[in-house]
């Protein structure tokens, strides 16, 4: 019975996805700089203090120290999370701009398509760096994990959807929005017990 | 019902809640349930262990590698050890290497082979040494293992665990000769099967009384379960509980 209907309810979920999404980049985008800016801290307490131990550095396996020291946290040349306390400030103004009516033209959706894809795919480099060649988890650096997957996901949403050929799409894909975060976290999360197995099960 | 009514409210959950629901209970099921049955069948054991008779994997037997013993082996503290984990060189640098000063001559440290895969140069290392073991020199070459760890263990990088195992072989052949022994027997020794069974032998008997990851302690036959990740806390708790058998 409720068939006539999908058009429009799916139209109304995913005018309320688009609402959700300025909300995921406001909270999600200040987690992130929370978390960049936190890595930042602590590099500076190294610097001023060799003998420093990171807050986060708890043993030999939860450890940003070993993570900061490595050579692929300044992947540029300059520590990472600098790039991190940036983007996530924008991510967090444009979140505040959209839910107080901003209403983004397609090029300023593809601007942010293009930066959060790039935060992905960065975000999964140093998850395979940090599980396979330095197997070692940073706490800080996890936190900008978990907040980078759904905002460029729910992105991407948007900008499927914002564009013409791209809609039906999109419209077919935000219907399944949580499923898909949710099995991309588990996924990960998955990978990390594997790969510490050792260390878990010591836990318990 | 009325096509009319813009905001009916959804019957029920959507295919997009049910299956995020799903995935979310599948995984903490899974998940949840791999570690719960770990450490119920860890807790089994350790019933066994506690009820009198102390297994004869978890009692220093006539051909254990000790790093100290004492008369009648009253306290007995059994490792399992992987001379490649990044744990076990912490815990060596912050626990072990302690106590076996501290506790010379009143407790029995039995340390067992108990390579992990995934540590690519923990075999070699076993075998190296056991084979001094071979010659009498069991604890030196354990001390000399863990205390150049970086050298071998680690890659040239600093970045990772190390898996070059001609040059850990290098590393290896050195230490033989500093700490006295018969290269050439060394080498046979390493080499042999009888090291090689002798390795195999104890990751079975770790497998027998529940050992799935390294280092991992038995005090007198029962378990030592540390309660925090901090090396300094660990330390303190396993002092205590060896305190506690004397």
């Amino acid at each position: 019975m409720a068939h006539g209907m999908t058009g429009e309810m799916a139209g109304d979920t995913t005018g309320g996805l688009t609402r959700a999404t300025a909300w995921l980049y406001v909270v999600g985008g200040a987690i992130g700089l929370a978390g960049a800016g936190a890595l930042i801290l602590e590099r500076l307490a190294v610097l001023a203090d060799p003998d420093y131990v990171p807050t986060c550095s708890i043993n030999p396996i939860i450890s940003c120290g070993s993570v900061m020291d490595s050579a692929q946290a300044e992947a540029f040349g300059f520590p990472n999370p600098l790039i991190g306390v940036a983007a996530f400030a924008v991510v967090v103004t444009v979140g505040v701009a959209r839910l107080a009516g901003f209403a983004p033209p397609y090029w300023f959706q593809l601007g942010m398509q293009v930066g959060t894809t790039f935060g992905v795919v960065f975000i999964h480099w140093l998850i395979a760096t940090s599980l396979y060649s330095l197997h070692a988890l940073c706490p800080y650096c996890m936190v900008v994990w978990v907040v980078t997957i759904p905002i460029f996901w729910y992105t991407t949403l948007d900008t499927l959807r914002a564009g013409e050929r791209t809609r039906a799409f999109g419209e077919r894909l935000a219907r399944y929005h949580s499923t898909v975060l949710a099995a991309w976290y588990v996924v990960i999360i998955v990978l990390v017990l594997v790969e510490f197995w050792d260390y878990w099960s010591t836990l318990f | 019902m009325p096509r009319s009514s813009p905001n009916i409210p959804r019957r029920g959950l959507s295919p997009n809640a049910i299956v995020t629901i799903v995935i979310v209970v599948v995984a903490v099921l899974v998940i949840g349930g791999v570690l719960l049955f770990n450490r119920s069948s860890q807790r089994d054991d350790e019933g066994g262990a506690g009820s009198g008779e102390i297994p004869a994997e978890l009692r220093v037997q006539p051909d254990s590698n000790t790093l100290t013993t004492t008369p009648g082996n009253t306290v007995t503290l059994v490792e399992f050890l992987d001379f490649q984990c990044p744990a076990c060189a912490a815990y060596y640098e912050h626990v072990t290497n302690a106590i076996e000063t501290d506790y010379a001559g009143r407790i029995t440290f039995v340390t067992r082979n108990f390579p992990i895969e995934s540590h690519p140069l923990a075999q070699p290392a076993a075998r190296v040494a056991e084979a001094a073991a071979k010659q009498g020199k069991y604890r030196e070459m354990y001390h000399t293992l863990y205390d150049n760890y970086q050298d071998w263990a680690i890659s040239e990088d600093g970045e990772q665990l190390s898996d070059d195992e001609r040059r850990a072989a290098t590393f290896f052949d050195r230490y033989a000769t500093e700490i006295g022994l018969d290269l050439d027997r060394f080498r046979a020794d390493r080499d042999s099967a009888a090291v090689q069974e002798r390795i195999d032998a104890d990751q079975a008997a770790g497998q027998q009384v529940g050992v799935t990851g390294t280092p991992t302690f038995f005090v007198n036959g029962k378990r030592f379960h540390p309660s925090s990740d901090q090396v300094t806390d660990v330390d303190k708790q396993l002092r205590t509980m060896l305190d506690e058998a004397m």
